[in-house]
């Protein structure tokens, strides 16, 4: 095994058998798992269960125009929130995949309304007075001429998302009421839903005049793949450097390091430490991953995979890239740390430059992925990995430009191993005490 | 057999020179005493034989050609202080450090084994460095050096922390390398160990070679001002006496330099004092080391007493 790879293989090794690696890799899906019950299943629960347990709408209808039949009493929503939400869920993950007690959840959020009928005003407002109705909706006399009602209720509350919920139903059940008898029962569901969006279908036309069905689950793949990756590549990035660090302090702390680098340069060193770190620092993220819901969306993206092996592999290139360069500079200036805290400060401006500039442009970036400004972010190493994946989900970037953006990001990973080399072997060295600038500028011309 | 030739190396930090253009030959088969105060430059020299850091200037020649990184496996080098992973298993620790160096997995483990045993210590294989004392520590790294069976050893302070009994055990290891024609450099502050163990030695100060050769020849330079007398007169005050300290039932006198043991002799019976012993001593390495260290200017020119042969400054 070359020296490279005993490094690689102890590092991991060394790492994934710590019981403290143990306990966070397992333990935070339970974790976080609760946390996201706890802020925000909880609500929607109570929320749900205050939907059930709502009263009934009153209608005093003075035009006669409603009509409460037994089907349209309890009118259900096809389309409100929840249905949206549900109707997501169901393209990005297979039914199997679903997690069922969501999908129950959303179904109670979208509780029906109930609406009951009362001749007149003073009625209705004495039952809204004894609690016994939540609201009362007046249809005045010449609501057909005007189209104005009255609501009557016992809270001020502007918005809220009963409010809406009721509203949409209550229109929904004028729509039904005033149709009906009027119009032909098939053009009454379409007045209903006038455009299905299961069943609509989109089309790109491309500039040779080729035209190709632009599935929604096509174009949210599109975005969900450089997302992932671009998740993955910066939560990557700060488990393992964390390891990174520990590992290097407290070699240093122990002097181990003098007699490591009485056996291995300090380049070979810091490129096993990279490896065996990084794949350990992924392995975690894969379990949390692979245990959290973030689950679906990795499946669309490795079905899409699949159907575009391009952005796939463009995506990884840049992050195998990222990861590399990202972390052999935080290792590199985490070494001249005196301390885990020092190191740790050090080597945060690096994930500062990597995340900030696209994280504030991405919409620009998004808008127009060959302005200059998208270019020059892209071309340049650091801010390149995230930026790029941000610009290959529109698919409008060309080919020639993704080789530049990767013919930098090897010219800087090249750079910052060597760099970070130098800077390892002069921090590794001192104890103590910090290099001066001018000892780091001239370990710099050396490397 | 490997030779090393240390040869005009020169390695200054931003404030210091830590190095400065010290040239010495280290030979097949010998214990070579590496010398010098706290700071002087020792552990620099030492980096730059092991290739952590290079030299601004100057060159390092094993076997005639520079030193190269491939040269790494020869090496064995144990650190001043301790270097062991404090929360793994020494067993681990050992066949990592036998692994780097080049050894397979399972031949790393045999010798690990091996070695634990020759130093007294196989029922320490599963147990954690930090649980170990300081001297049992002190062993496993020895054992983690010798493991990968170095040609060329660098020893710093191979004695700290161990009992007379492991003191013992260790300086045999050291001769053992030595007979099966390793290179040996010992770096200490014990001086006792240099006197027992070394055949030549290398003395740096202020980055600089103060004194380099070998031992005996240094000693006996050294050792002819300094004698032994037995009388119960007060011998301070003589004129070629520097000091006069007991020295048991003896009177040991360090003479002014220039001064020979004949003058002081000259003296006493000029002056009749009684004198019931008379001896040349042979001075401690310890007192040569205070004195050189003391004696030496801002930058005085090294006391070479014997030239490395082969080794005239590059052109």
């Amino acid at each position: 095994m070359s020296k490279v790879g005993v490094v690689i293989a102890r590092e991991f090794l060394s790492t994934v058998r710590r019981r403290s690696y143990l306990i966070v890799t397992l333990g935070m899906p339970f974790f976080l798992g609760t946390y996201l019950a706890l802020v925000g299943l909880l609500p929607a629960y109570f929320m749900a269960r205050a939907g059930r347990s709502q009263k009934p709408v009153g209608v005093v209808d003075l035009a006669r125009v409603v009509r409460l039949g037994p089907a349209t009493d309890r009118e259900r929503e096809g389309a409100g929130p929840g249905g949206e939400a549900q109707d997501i869920l169901g393209r990005l993950a297979p039914a199997s995949a679903r997690a069922k007690g969501l999908t129950a959840l959303l179904e109670e959020v979208d509780a029906p309304v109930e609406f009951v009928a009362l001749p007149a005003k003073e009625e209705a407002l004495k039952r809204l007075r004894a609690g016994d109705l939540q609201r009362v909706y007046l249809v005045p006399a010449d609501y057909l001429e005007r189209g104005a009602i009255e609501i009557y209720r016992t809270d001020s509350s502007a918005f809220s998302v009963s409010n809406a919920h009721i509203e949409r139903a209550l229109v929904r059940l004028l729509r039904r009421s005033l149709s009906e008898g009027r119009v032909p029962p098939e053009i009454r569901e379409r007045l209903d839903r006038p455009i299905d969006e299961l069943a609509s279908a989109s089309y790109l036309v491309r500039a040779d005049g080729g035209v190709e069905p632009l599935e929604d689950a096509m174009r949210i793949a599109r975005m969900a793949i450089p997302g992932v990756f671009a998740i993955v590549l910066v939560l990557s990035l700060m488990t393992s450097a964390s390891y990174l660090l520990q590992g290097v302090v407290e070699e240093k702390e122990s002097r181990v390091i003098e007699v490591i680098l009485s056996s291995v340069r300090p380049k070979d060193l810091l490129f096993g430490k990279l490896i065996g770190l990084g794949a350990a620092g992924l392995l975690q993220l894969a379990v949390w991953v692979s245990v959290g819901s973030f689950a679906t969306s990795l499946l669309a993206a490795a079905a899409m995979a699949i159907l575009d092996w391009k952005l796939f592999l463009f995506c990884l290139l840049f992050f195998v890239g990222g990861f590399l360069m990202m972390g052999s500079l935080m290792t590199g200036t985490g070494a001249l740390g005196s301390s885990a805290r020092e190191s740790q400060q050090f080597s945060a401006i690096w994930t500062v430059s990597l995340v900030i500039p696209p994280l504030v442009t991405w919409m620009l970036i998004m808008d127009e992925p060959n302005s200059w400004m998208a270019r020059a972010l892209g071309w340049f190493p650091l801010t390149g990995p995230l930026t790029m994946m941000i610009r290959l989900g529109t698919g409008k970037v060309p080919l020639w430009d993704v080789v530049v953006a990767l013919l930098c990001l090897a010219a800087g990973v090249y750079v910052a191993i060597r760099g970070a080399a130098a800077l390892f072997r002069l921090g590794l060295l001192m104890y103590g005490k910090r290099p001066t600038l001018a000892e780091i500028a001239r370990q710099l011309r050396h490397a | 057999m490997p030779a090393l030739q240390f040869d005009h190396l020169r390695k200054a930090y931003a404030a210091t020179v830590a190095v400065d253009d010290v040239t010495f030959e280290v030979r097949p088969g010998e214990v070579f005493g590496l010398l010098g105060p706290n700071g002087a430059g020792k552990t620099t020299l030492i980096r730059m034989l092991i290739d952590i850091i290079a030299p601004d200037d100057g060159r390092i020649l094993l076997d005639g050609r520079p030193i190269a990184p491939a040269d790494r496996d020869r090496i064995g080098y144990l650190p001043e202080e301790r270097g062991l992973y404090r929360k793994e298993k020494v067993i681990d620790i050992l066949i990592y450090f036998g692994m780097l160096k080049g050894l397979a997995r399972r031949e790393a483990l045999v010798r690990s084994r091996a070695w634990l045993e020759r130093l007294g210590l196989p029922e320490v294989a599963g147990r954690r460095a930090d649980s170990l004392s300081k001297g049992m520590q002190q062993k496993v790294q020895i054992a983690g050096t010798l493991l990968s069976g170095p040609e060329i050893l660098v020893m710093d302070e191979p004695f700290s922390g161990l009992d007379p009994l492991n003191t013992v055990l260790v300086k045999d290891l050291l001769r053992e390398s030595r007979d099966a024609g390793a290179l040996v450099i010992l770096s200490t502050h014990q001086m006792p160990m240099v006197e027992e163990l070394c055949d030549r030695v290398a003395m740096i100060d202020h980055g600089r070679l103060v004194l380099y050769g070998d031992l005996e020849e240094i000693r006996r330079r050294f050792g002819e001002s300094a004698v032994l007398v037995g009388t119960s007169a007060d011998l301070r005050g003589l004129p070629p006496v520097a000091s006069a300290e007991p020295q048991g039932r003896l009177c040991r006198v360090v003479l002014r330099d220039g001064a020979r043991p004949s003058d002081l002799m000259a003296i006493l019976q000029e002056r009749r004092i009684p004198v019931e012993h008379f001896e040349v001593a042979r001075m401690p390495v310890e007192e040569i080391f205070v004195r050189t260290v003391r004696a030496r200017g801002p930058a005085p020119a090294p006391q070479t007493v014997a030239a490395p042969a082969g080794m005239g400054r590059r052109a």
